[in-house]
């Protein structure tokens, strides 16, 4: 029954978008407006689909029907119920049903949000993209990668249980749905980055009405990657939480050329310029993400995360090539189109430091792939192995992070198009002042090494440029009388909050990686050791049984204050022990235990691993800090009225949120053959050039550096 | 020439200065390291550049496979016996092939992970300062007196009141 | 076509067309990886003098590699519970069955990462004949280099190591990979 549930809506989800992808084509081919429009009902009828199948499959784990052979594999009668819900994003097929339900509901939302132009053809473009997307991921499903293929014979009494360490953490629960939102929200931007290359229409419209949806994605995406660290430093019991492994770098990738996009788009929106970098990294960032999913998938690259079920590595490899292909042959295609209305005026000034952004980031990304990808090339030619470890990423990205810190302090305060010294001298004097007594405390304090001090130094530059920002911003809104609080939300000072939080991930990193120390101390039961400065006491070996699992326990005193119990614990019969850490977090530094040698006899010794990290808990705080900071961001910056007047006459600005219009500074060189620069949702009001005290700036939120702020029109 | 002496330029660099002054004077201080490190810190140290052979990623100083056991314990004799860095990495290397070290070789083929990513970047660099470069020769604006015009007669009605004329960007539906 | 406009399509192709390259060899690379079964792997021992295997097997008498001099020994590096070592547990008995004769290939068991009393019972439950050294501290396996079971070193009769094969093995391909280096030495 689940089965037979299951695989219609599989084949509901295929079929809807199998036809959707017809319906828009012969709309699209006929002219045919009314046809684009009826495409919506393909939406929801893949959504139904995909819930449809998800519900199938959450029922067969819950209620253990093993004649399912996905259930039978990945689920047991003893497994706690949020494992078995979890259950389902925890092997190949299963997690193919995640991405495919959340996509549906992308779909369906980006469908429901742009129904007003649904007959547009932009809007129907990127409709059919992502009912293509949709079609080769149902399509796997509906294959390959079944996930309700039964069982040959007669239904197990007992399933396997999932993997043991995917059963030892909540975080099972989080990381990979938040993951995927992250991955899979890429589509939308990058099928209207495909629809405006393919109509031709390639104007700023699009990536102002998609600009919080590659907000939320890229908020997703960054939660994700955090949690998965949090959970491989809790779990997997060797005190570090990121390895620089394949699949992990595979994740970092797309967030670096998102990153990169989401900053880039800045310039666009202000002075139309750098459109083929902002092509280019839409369709990066989703090719990324399928060649995260194909090196996840296919155990191409051995790592911890590889469900080496490889029959579908092919056809995601050849996705990934039609998606590059069509991608950028597009944007080859429409070169001519891609004009900018001028160029950059002068490389100091904050367009100039966006482009060294990009170059940044996308010199990062170039790194990791590199990194990444070069033992398979090795052996390909050579035969021999060589491994590309933990010390080249650091050693090659520690430099581009030190940069990227100083263009986080200098960029919000340089002005557009050109630079003066004098303007920025006086706005950075104080923050670099401020880095500077920091570094000088921190080698009074005795911190030596020359990468953390200027990790260190740069990083309070950082934080202490970008909080002069905000104390400008709120400044300036009180003093427009709309609260100071006004000032902390919006694009400009919501990304304010979210360099804060990369200044705390960027100490947190430095501290924790340069100085952390590691060992191991054999104990005595009543025994105490000292390590790093902090004292041990072994108390005893206990043994814990629940349901699902059979552990030994070595019970710790930390500092006399924390029991800690890490753990050799044994999921299920016939699976291999698996350690399981003991963490006592602080605001100053983490203690880390394993268990490295159980006692052999009764009373006998017991050898615990120790790893002492200080600021651990500062990256964790710093993920927190930028998701806020993002969902500031999200939210709009000032309720702009219809009768407010800017520097300069605009168009209906983008969504009905007033997110302020952006079209204020072009210098009107000819863009009269692009019509395509007029919004895809309309407001509710149409905008009338008036008279009247000009407040704020033109970006819809308050930024309060007075030489932003428009030449104000006088009233008559 | 005094009042050159006290002039807002150079009164305005003197904090850039003071500032570079402690910053130099702080690193030189801070980047000290003690010499010459201990033997724990030479295994440790060794441990972390070696790859455990039979995990994914992870160095034989962060695992507890018993493969990266039995490593540290060679290293750890090895260490005791005074050898050197490089010579224990030999010896593994002969055994395990140069897929044991983390951090790939310099030398060799292997020197190109290294090299790319470096030169390209500053190839980037180069390429956009060569852009700048141009474009700041070919761009000598000059103003026809026409323009001169429409621009004087533009501001003086705006002074006058109500929005100018003529605008560049036409509007859009 | 202006000028600029021209300047600005080519570097649009330009963009377009490096990454298409490195996206199509990106591709081509990922799509010709080696299979996932018995292979013939790099190993730097391959030439040189093979390590020495000195110590007690399971079953309590002592060995020693040296020993077999002469003869062309297949080293085996298993545990008890590695899926692919009982995968190739059947085949390895059939083989030793096929070369029993005493101056025919022998085949010599190192236990990797396991008690010997699972190992004993691992082999007796297969009906396996041949000695398996127990290594303790996992030195031999580190002087082989091995990653993981199961590994097969194949040693000539003049003591240097012939060929490393990872995965499991079949009766068959051991034998074909004897003969291939039987050639070789030749």
């Amino acid at each position: 029954m689940n089965a037979a549930l299951g695989h219609s809506g599989v084949l509901l989800g295929f079929a809807s978008a199998v036809v959707g992808v017809g319906v828009i084509a012969y709309g699209l081919a006929r002219g045919r407006p009314d046809m684009l429009r009826s495409s919506r009902v393909y939406a929801v009828l893949l959504l139904v689909g995909a819930v449809l199948a998800t519900v199938a499959m959450e029922r067969a784990l819950i209620t253990h029907d093993f004649s399912i052979a996905f259930v039978a594999a990945n689920n047991s009668r003893t497994t706690p119920l949020l494992y078995t819900i979890t259950g389902m994003w925890s092997a190949l097929a299963g997690s193919i049903l995640l991405w495919g339900l959340i996509l549906a509901g992308y779909i369906a939302a980006m469908v429901w949000r742009f129904r007003a132009k649904s007959g547009d053809p932009l809007v129907a473009w990127a409709t059919l993209v992502t009912f293509a997307v949709a079609a080769f991921f149902f399509g796997l499903m509906v294959g390959p990668a079944d996930p309700f293929h039964t069982v040959a014979g007669a239904a197990p009494a007992n399933g396997l249980g999932p993997n043991v360490l995917l059963q030892d953490n909540a975080l099972v629960a989080f990381h990979p749905p938040l993951l995927y939102l992250g991955f899979v929200g890429f589509t939308v931007p990058f099928a209207f980055a495909v629809a405006s290359l393919v109509t031709g229409r390639v104007g700023e419209g699009w990536q102002l009405a998609t600009r919080r949806w590659t907000l939320f994605a890229w908020a997703f995406l960054t939660l994700g990657i955090f949690l998965g660290a949090w959970w491989s430093y809790q779990v997997l019991g060797w005190g570090g939480f990121w390895a620089w492994d394949p699949v992990e770098n595979a994740s970092f990738l797309p967030w670096l050329c998102a990153t990169a996009y989401l900053h880039s788009v800045l310039v666009q929106e202000r002075r139309g310029l750098l459109r083929v970098w902002n092509l280019s990294l839409v369709v990066a960032t989703f090719c990324l993400t399928i060649l995260g999913t194909f090196l996840t998938r296919s155990g191409v690259i051995e790592s911890v995360h590889a469900f080496s079920d490889s029959d579908i590595g092919p056809l995601l490899l050849g996705f990934f090539g039609v998606v590059l292909a069509v991608g950028f042959g597009l944007i080859a295609w429409r070169g001519d189109r891609l004009r900018s209305p001028g160029g950059i005026d002068s490389p100091a000034s904050r367009e100039g430091a966006f482009l060294l952004n990009n170059l940044l980031f996308v010199g990062f990304a170039f790194i990791v792939l590199l990194g990444t990808v070069f033992p398979l090339l090795y052996e390909a030619f050579r035969g021999q192995q060589v491994t590309v470890g933990a010390p080249y990423f650091n050693t090659m990205t520690v430099p581009i992070g030190l940069a990227l810190l100083v263009l986080m302090a200098i960029g919000p305060a340089l002005p557009w198009r050109k630079a003066a010294v004098e303007t920025l001298a006086p706005r950075l004097v104080v923050p670099a002042w401020i880095g500077a007594l920091v570094l000088v405390g921190c080698v009074a304090a005795g911190v030596r090494g020359l990468g953390p001090l200027i990790a260190f130094g740069l990083g309070a530059f950082a934080a202490a440029a970008n909080v002069r920002q905000l104390v400008l911003s709120a400044r300036a809104a009180r003093r427009h009388g709309v609260g100071a609080w006004r000032g902390l939300v919006g694009r400009a000072n919501g990304g304010m909050v979210v360099h804060l939080g990369v200044v705390v991930v960027a100490v947190a990193l430095a501290s924790a990686t340069s100085f952390g120390h590691r060992g191991e101390v054999t104990l005595h039961p009543g025994a105490s050791a000292t390590f790093d400065g902090h004292r041990l006491t072994f108390v005893g070996i206990t043994q814990v049984r629940t349901s699902a699992s059979s552990a030994t326990e070595a019970l710790v005193v930390v500092d006399g204050r924390a029991t800690l119990r890490p753990a050799v614990s044994e999921f299920g019969t016939g699976t291999d022990p698996v350690g399981t850490p003991a963490v006592d977090s602080s605001v100053t530094d983490d203690v880390y235990l394993t268990i490295d040698a159980l006692p052999t006899a009764a009373h006998g010794p017991v050898t615990i691993g120790v790893t002492v990290q200080p600021l651990v808990s500062w990256l964790w705080a710093g993920g927190a800090v930028i998701v806020i900071g993002a969902a500031l961001a999200a939210l709009p910056g000032r309720r702009r009225r219809p009768t407010d007047p800017v520097s300069a006459p605009v168009p209906a600005v983008a969504d009905a949120s007033g997110d302020g219009g952006r079209h204020g500074e072009r210098d009107g060189s000819g863009d009269a053959g692009e019509s395509d620069d007029a919004p895809l949702t309309r407001r509710r009001h149409p905008v009338v050039a008036t008279t009247g005290a000009a407040r704020g700036d033109d970006q819809g939120e308050w930024t309060g550096e007075p030489s932003d702020e428009p030449v104000p029109v006088r009233s008559p | 020439m005094t009042a050159r002496r006290f002039s807002p330029r150079a009164r305005a660099r003197v904090p850039w200065v003071a500032l570079v002054v402690v910053v130099g004077v702080a690193l030189g201080v801070g980047a000290n390291h003690p010499s010459a490190p201990t033997a724990p810190q030479r295994e440790a140290a060794i441990d972390a550049s070696l790859r455990c052979p039979s995990c994914e990623d992870i160095s034989v100083a962060d695992s507890s496979a018993p493969t990266a056991v039995a490593i540290r314990q060679l290293v750890a004799t090895r260490v005791a016996a005074g050898q050197s860095d490089a010579q224990i990495d030999a010896f593994l290397v002969s055994r395990y092939g140069p897929g044991i070290l983390l951090r790939p070789p310099v030398s060799g083929i292997t020197a190109a992970v290294w090299i790319v990513p470096v030169v390209a970047m500053a190839a980037a660099g180069a390429g956009l300062a060569v852009v700048f470069w141009r474009r700041r020769r070919l761009e000598t604006v000059s103003v026809a007196a026409d323009d001169r015009r429409l621009v004087a007669r533009a501001l003086a009605e705006q002074a006058g009141g109500g929005p100018g004329p003529g605008r560049d960007t036409a509007p859009v539906p | 076509m202006s000028e600029r406009a021209l300047r600005r399509r080519h570097a649009a192709r330009w963009v377009a067309g490096s990454a298409l390259v490195i996206g199509v060899g990106l591709v081509v690379l990922l799509a010709t990886r080696p299979p996932q079964a018995a292979t013939e792997a790099y190993s730097p021992l391959v030439g040189h003098p093979a390590p020495a295997i000195v110590g007690t097997t399971v079953g309590g008498s002592s060995f020693d590699l040296d020993s077999l001099r002469g003869r062309w020994v297949v080293v085996n590096f298993f545990a008890s519970w590695c899926p692919p070592c009982q995968q190739e547990e059947p085949e390895l008995v059939t083989f030793a069955y096929e070369h029993r004769a005493p101056t025919d290939a022998a085949l010599v068991g190192v236990v990797f990462d396991d008690s010997a009393s699972g190992a004993r019972g691992f082999l007796q439950g297969s009906g396996a004949t041949w000695p398996a050294v127990v290594d303790p501290g996992g030195q031999v396996a580190l002087d082989y280099g091995v990653r993981g079971p199961p590994e097969t070193f194949l040693v000539a009769p003049d003591g240097t190591v012939a060929a490393r094969i990872i995965g499991p093995v079949t009766s068959a391909y051991l034998d074909a990979s004897l003969r291939q280096a039987e050639q070789a030495v030749a």
